[in-house]
């Protein structure tokens, strides 16, 4: 695995680490979780540094549904944002971090560590997940797209903050 | 004492949701020992078809009245209005809302803003309180909330009874409801039904909800006003207008996401960024057409796309004041990119 990345949002040191995959469509790190195709997903420092606190987290679905890759998955509110969430890959849901649901705080304070979200069993590694160099590359290429978003504010926006979306 | 009682209206979950049920039943039987409280249970707002006994109670109540029910309080307002129970909306700091949506600075900002429709018809002088019961988990709160409301209430009519002549007093008081047979009115609908659900303290009539809407769902009454008119002809589970409408203004109480469901706007999207589409979410406008084209699908019909009555969107609105995105935009400011 390569060295930890940090992408800087003025003060703010947002740092991926190196030892984790990321799905960058999301804004989520990944982790194999435990066994063969199943993984944990959680928020990054970069998603969680444009959201800042979290007010509450909802999931639409519940643990051992199926899910598709860009389905809905939830809804989260925090001080700064709001948002829908959605699904990094296809797959079951094995389950969500109910620690996360009773206190989203720790998502805030542990986002890499007990702060996780949910962990999904789908095939084998989704093409899609990249390491730490490639998803702050993302982001590097996406940020004059996504100030534009930020200061716009609302949910009608035209451009496309990136060039993968699904057909 | 008896005389001057509130009616207070549980309005049950759809499905039967043993929590939910739970919550509905100790809040009953809680409300039923609460002097000045008159207590009815009807099956959701939004499934009472006109002539449902719950509805036709729910229209024969003339004084205050207390909804207390499994949606957001502007969806349960609106609904209301469109069975015709109409009234001022009372607040409730159990559901705070966002400040003044904006109408205190008015000219620089916001060229050409069209103001909404409002409701129509006459409204009562009578306050109609919704309370969301997914807002507290136990009924405590609501008793509590009841009670302050009740309160109220009654202040409110000893300053109107003070300051008018004794005589008028009777006639201006509500006429208490006639006390239907509960059973009756908690009867259960026929159907769970999906339609959207207009807010026309938002709407500006600008009809490009009846121009995206394939299925003929809108349609506009003799002042040329949009309504929802074939309710029917919503298909179950599609939110697409919702998404497509400029001002937030129709919404489908039972839908997940709040901003469609009508969680107060100016609270949530009004004053925050929507991410959705940073977090893998599509344009909204580009959902609606996909979501169009899914049920035109479905009814064997041809799909259109993004091409059909969709109107270019105007450009990004400046809603949001400044301030209110201080510190993380000031940051993003800084660095000039």
């Amino acid at each position: 695995m390569g060295d930890d990345k940090v992408f800087e949002i003025g003060k703010h040191r947002a740092v991926l680490p190196g030892g984790l995959l990321y799905a960058p469509a999301n804004h989520l790190w990944c982790a194999p979780a435990g066994h063969a195709g199943a993984w944990r997903f959680g928020f990054t420092s970069y998603a969680l540094a444009l959201m800042k606190d979290i007010y509450f987290l909802d999931w639409s679905l519940s643990a051992g549904m199926r899910v598709a890759q860009l389905g809905q998955i939830g809804h989260i509110e925090t001080s700064k944002a709001e948002s829908d969430l959605y699904s990094p890959m296809d797959g079951v849901v094995e389950r969500f971090n109910d620690r996360a649901l009773a206190d989203p705080a720790i998502v805030n304070a542990d986002g890499y560590g007990d702060g996780w979200l949910y962990e999904i069993a789908g095939d084998a590694e989704p093409a899609r997940f990249v390491g730490a160099a490639a998803y702050l590359e993302h982001l590097h290429a996406n940020w004059e797209n996504t100030q534009r978003m930020i200061k716009g504010g609302m949910n009608r926006i035209v451009d496309e903050p990136s060039g993968d979306e699904e057909a | 004492m008896s005389r001057n009682r509130v009616t207070v209206v549980i309005s049950q979950a759809q499905g039967k949701n043993p929590v939910r049920r739970g919550l509905e039943e100790s809040l009953a039987a809680a409300l039923l020992m609460e002097p000045g409280v008159e207590l009815s249970i009807v099956p959701h707002l939004y499934d009472l078809e006109p002539g449902h006994t719950g509805r036709l109670f729910l229209e024969s109540v003339a004084g205050d009245m207390i909804v207390i029910g499994w949606f957001y309080p502007r969806a349960g307002f609106w609904l209301l209005d469109r069975m015709g129970v109409k009234g001022r909306e009372g607040s409730s700091p159990m559901h705070p809302v966002a400040e003044d949506d904006g109408e205190s600075d008015e000219g620089d900002e916001k060229p050409e803003k069209m103001s909404p429709i409002g409701a129509t018809g006459t409204i009562p002088d009578r306050q109609i309180t919704l309370l969301d019961l997914r807002a507290k988990p136990g009924h405590e709160a609501y008793v509590e909330e009841v009670r302050r409301i009740i309160g109220e209430a009654r202040a409110r009519q000893e300053a109107a009874r003070a300051s008018r002549p004794a005589a008028l007093v009777e006639l201006g008081l509500p006429k208490p409801a006639p006390v239907p047979d509960p059973s009756a009115l908690a009867a259960p609908p026929a159907a769970r039904r999906w339609y959207p659900v207009i807010d026309y303290s938002r709407c500006t009539n600008c009809m490009q909800c009846l121009d995206f809407c394939l299925f003929g769902v809108y349609g506009v009454d003799g002042g040329e006003r949009i309504l929802v008119e074939s309710q029917d002809n919503c298909k179950k589970g599609c939110p697409a207008c919702s998404r497509v409408c400029p001002e937030q203004a129709i919404m489908f109480p039972e839908y997940k996401t709040p901003a469609i469901a009508g969680a107060p706007v100016g609270a949530v999207s009004g004053l925050k960024i929507d991410l959705s589409k940073l977090f893998g979410g599509g344009d909204p406008m580009a959902t609606a057409a996909r979501e169009r084209d899914r049920e035109l699908e479905k009814d064997g019909r041809q799909a259109v796309g993004p091409t059909v009555g969709m109107a270019p969107r105007r450009a990004t609105r400046a809603t949001t004041p400044p301030d209110e995105l201080d510190g993380l935009v000031d940051a993003l400011d800084k660095l000039d990119i």
